[in-house]
């Protein structure tokens, strides 16, 4: 345990642990005021700040390959329609925790299209993972 | 069965992020995790115009707009300091699985903030879909 405090990846993981839990609490907060189109546009705003310091300590290298750049801007329209989704459902009167526990459960959509295009194998703990998923939906959404 | 009312904007959330999970690991086999950030926020710039709310955007309260803008801040702050984990010899095994606990600190928080709690039941649910997660990460 004390070599894992020590290590740079676990304080920067715990950092992104506490941003994307901000983020989510932040999303609740401003959601019921303001509707999703709105949130996920001023949200937009938000990020610039950050990602204008990559691109400065990346001296604006970003474009290394078209298909790259195509796909991850189709990622950045997909997440855009996801965020406004997470928005609108923060703004019904459903539990925070619920709603942030079960949108966070996207990755068993991942592992799925991954096995169907990639064809990528289930490993024996992402079957266990899928199993757990689905009984959390069963008790989440009624 | 009675079906929630957010459930239909989860299933949207779940396909939606499902489907930027599969394109996140095409992207970075050609461009670095950096680049492949700064070009996602991009695809979030061409749905503003669609977005932009008009001037009801100056009838909101200062705090309310602060909370959406403080959101975007630390929802990119927070996918920096995943890409820094990684760089700094962190197992995506281990640094995924782990970074994808993020829903815990809204569980904790959420009485305080928010003044809400979940029931023993939605605790069970919590509980499972947080494994789940790390689980699915590995």
């Amino acid at each position: 345990m004390r070599v894992i405090l020590k290590e740079k990846w676990f304080w920067y993981s715990i950092l992104c642990v506490l941003c994307w839990g901000g983020w989510a609490l932040l999303s609740k907060l401003g959601s019921t005021e303001i509707p999703a189109e709105g949130m996920q546009f001023l949200f937009t705003i938000g990020t610039l700040p950050v990602v204008l310091v990559l691109l400065v300590m990346r001296r604006f290298h970003c474009g290394e390959s078209r298909k790259g750049i195509f796909l991850a801007t189709l990622m950045g329209v997909l997440a855009g329609v996801g965020g406004l989704a997470l928005f609108a459902a923060y703004r019904t009167q459903g539990n925070t925790s619920v709603i942030t526990a079960v949108t966070a459960l996207y990755p068993m959509i991942t592992v799925g299209l991954a096995i169907l295009f990639l064809r990528e194998r289930l490993n024996r703990v992402q079957f266990v993972g899928l199993g757990c998923a689905a009984i959390a939906i069963v008790i989440l959404s009624s | 069965m009675h079906v929630s009312s957010w459930i239909f904007f989860g299933v949207i959330v779940l396909v939606s992020w499902g489907i930027v999970g599969m394109l996140q690991k095409l992207s970075t086999n050609y461009l670095s995790a950096e680049s492949a950030l700064v070009w996602l926020v991009v695809g979030f710039l061409l749905m503003e115009p669609f977005l932009y709310p008009g001037r009801a955007l100056f009838s909101y309260s200062a705090r309310s707009l602060a909370w959406a803008l403080g959101g975007g801040f630390l929802n990119a702050l927070g996918a920096w300091a995943l890409l820094a984990a990684m760089k700094s010899g962190g197992k995506a095994s281990i640094v995924a699985p782990l970074t994808a606990l993020y829903p815990l600190v809204v569980v904790l928080a959420a009485p305080l903030v928010l003044h809400e709690s979940i029931t023993r039941v939605q605790g069970a649910g919590v509980f499972f879909a947080l494994a789940a997660v790390v689980l699915l990460s590995a």
